[in-house]
């Protein structure tokens, strides 16, 4: 059994699979503060989990990401690079090896393009979350609404411009006043994701763009890339573990 | 005798001829334990936070006496209104409104010829020198120019300098450390140093474009990461190793003001003769050059990663997340 573990900024992710068949064996997405506070602690050579305490079974190999090479150290575990395992995840998970890789997750946004399995060139966001979940997520509160809900509305969107995760709470709130539906303003917040993605999308483009981490659970961004770019999109089974199984798989 | 500041390069031979000390308050910015205290006390005077870094510590270094006073104050400033950055106009009036004199130079955005020497001569005349006293002074200054060129040529070629001093020798041409006999003498030490030191193995050869870096780990840390940059293409730029016999000549074989496209010559070639793995673009938050590089991702056939840096400080994780992602990619 291997073990991969994605160390993200909202949520971490572990997930345990067989090492010939690649079967999921085990797997767990925690809250990232409390699984520091619960399983975490600090040592001089790093962070050290506690994997009793996660009631995991019993593994071969441990493989980590997350947040900067050198940012987290997990004690016993190899770390590689992150977008290395979020490429390696979507190949495990798709069978596919040219393909431009868009991932949106609690905080980061990534697109990687993928030639002959290898990356050839990738962008990511700076300074500004506001096209993740994180983002979502407060939209999801402004609206009243959940989260999965929110992430599914995509006709007749809003005009919004949401320069900020936070500002676009107050915009959001303007358009509520002016009378909007749900479903419209919903629309509205998917689409301001998929406004800031498309040039990235644009710039990296292939036939195939696979869709995961955690927004990809929902199915407006995906609709709107399909509709827009005419390109298909596909989402694997498991968008939001895709950086742990990439973890997972790496020998 | 005055202390000239200088927001970015321009004919130094002139100043010296004049008979003042050249200061770069880039450097002088960039290189104090204050750096950052220079960007805040910029922006408790007004300045915008979405305004470039650079630009606010040019503001602090010459403005705050508090901050100036270590290093002997600067007199008068030279700033570049045309060829480097537009947030140098506004720098310039708030300098004047501090009562600090400013004395403009623009580099024509075509090269004309006739339209640099123009702006030589004027600057000639406002510090008080002549085109027999400025040669005089560049015949001394092409023997140390020739001296840094052999600097970038052991860091590629013979594989003896690091990028970070490839960087800081380069970079300290545009006021040779305001004393061009004694950065001579440095220039000697180092350069018997290198000849005979180890050849370094780093295995990916990395060019880096843009203008200089306001982190300040970044060469070191490629180096942790088995990379090593031997291509600094504006800080060459700014040691100019252009042999020519004329001045105006010489500031126009100089890439660095005028359009992106003779950057990219430049650029191509380099990659080409220093056998490059791949460019890092650094672009500064806020400046106008961020739009070029759709431009140079565009034309150069490299792979190209873009950091961006804001204010003075070390790598931030998400740009250490891009570094190491993007060496991964090139192995």
């Amino acid at each position: 059994m291997r073990c991969g573990i994605d160390l993200g900024s909202r949520s971490v992710k572990v997930v345990v699979m067989a090492a010939d068949t690649q079967q999921l064996a085990a797997a767990t997405v925690y809250e990232t503060a409390t699984f520091y506070r619960e399983y975490g602690h600090r040592t001089d050579r790093g962070l050290a989990v506690d994997f009793a305490a996660l009631g995991l079974p019993a593994v071969a190999q441990l493989t980590a990401t997350g947040y900067g090479r050198n940012t987290i150290n997990i004690v016993g575990a190899t770390v590689i690079p992150e977008l290395k395992a979020h490429m390696l995840g979507a190949i495990a998970q798709t069978g596919l090896t040219d393909f431009t890789l868009l991932d949106l997750g609690g905080q980061d946004s990534k697109v990687i393009k993928v030639r002959n399995s290898r990356m050839v060139d990738f962008q990511t966001n700076d300074k500004c979350a506001a096209s993740t979940g994180r983002y979502l997520e407060n939209m999801a509160t402004v609206l009243g609404i959940g989260l999965a809900e929110l992430a599914d509305y995509s006709e007749q969107p809003v005009e919004l411009s949401a320069t900020c995760a936070i500002f676009g709470e107050s915009e959001l709130i303007g358009r509520i006043v002016e009378g909007f539906s749900v479903a419209e303003l919903a629309a509205g917040v998917n689409y301001t994701i998929y406004k800031r993605i498309k040039p990235m999308l644009n710039a990296l483009k292939s036939d195939i763009i696979v869709f995961t981490g955690g927004v990809a659970l929902g199915g407006a961004i995906q609709q709107f890339i399909t509709r827009e770019m005419g390109l298909e999109v596909v989402v694997p089974a498991h968008p939001q573990l895709n950086g742990a199984i990439g973890c997972a798989v790496y020998k | 005798m005055a202390r000239i500041g200088i927001t970015t390069t321009v004919p130094v031979e002139i100043i010296l001829a004049a008979g003042h000390t050249p200061v770069d308050l880039n450097n002088i910015f960039i290189t104090s334990p204050d750096a950052g205290r220079m960007v805040e006390t910029a922006e408790e005077a007004g300045y915008p936070r979405n305004i470039c870094g650079w630009i606010k510590g040019l503001y602090a270094v010459v403005v705050n006496k508090e901050l100036n006073a270590g290093f002997g104050g600067i007199d008068k400033v030279i700033a570049v209104t045309q060829g480097d950055c537009s947030n140098t106009h506004a720098l310039m009036e708030t300098y004047e409104l501090a009562g600090v004199e400013t004395i403009p130079f623009a580099y024509p955005f075509d090269r004309d010829y006739d339209l640099l020497k123009l702006q030589m001569e004027k600057l000639m005349d406002v510090l008080g020198t002549d085109w027999a006293a400025v040669n005089a002074v560049k015949k001394q200054l092409d023997k140390l120019r020739l001296q840094v060129a052999e600097i970038d040529r052991l860091t590629w070629q013979a594989n003896t300098v690091n990028g970070f001093n490839n960087h800081l020798y380069q970079v300290s041409c545009s006021d040779f450390n305001s004393d061009a006999g004694v950065f001579a003498q440095d220039v000697d030490r180092f350069l018997t140093v290198a000849g005979n030191a180890c050849e370094y193995a780093e295995e990916l050869r990395l060019g880096y474009i843009g203008v200089p870096p306001i982190f300040t780990d970044l060469y070191p840390y490629l180096e942790t990461m088995g990379a090593r940059v031997v291509f600094n293409e504006v800080q060459r730029q700014f040691a100019m190793p252009f042999a020519t016999a004329d001045l105006v000549e010489q500031y126009r074989l100089y890439t660095y003001p005028y359009g992106v496209f003779g950057r990219i010559k430049d650029i191509e070639a380099e990659i080409e003769r220093r056998n490059l793995d791949g460019i890092i673009h650094y672009v500064q938050s806020f400046c106008f050059r961020q739009i070029e590089d759709m431009i140079l991702r565009q034309k150069l056939a490299v792979p190209i990663l873009t950091i961006e840096g804001d204010n003075p400080g070390r790598l931030d994780a998400r740009t250490r997340l891009r570094l190491d992602s993007f060496l991964e990619m090139l192995r």
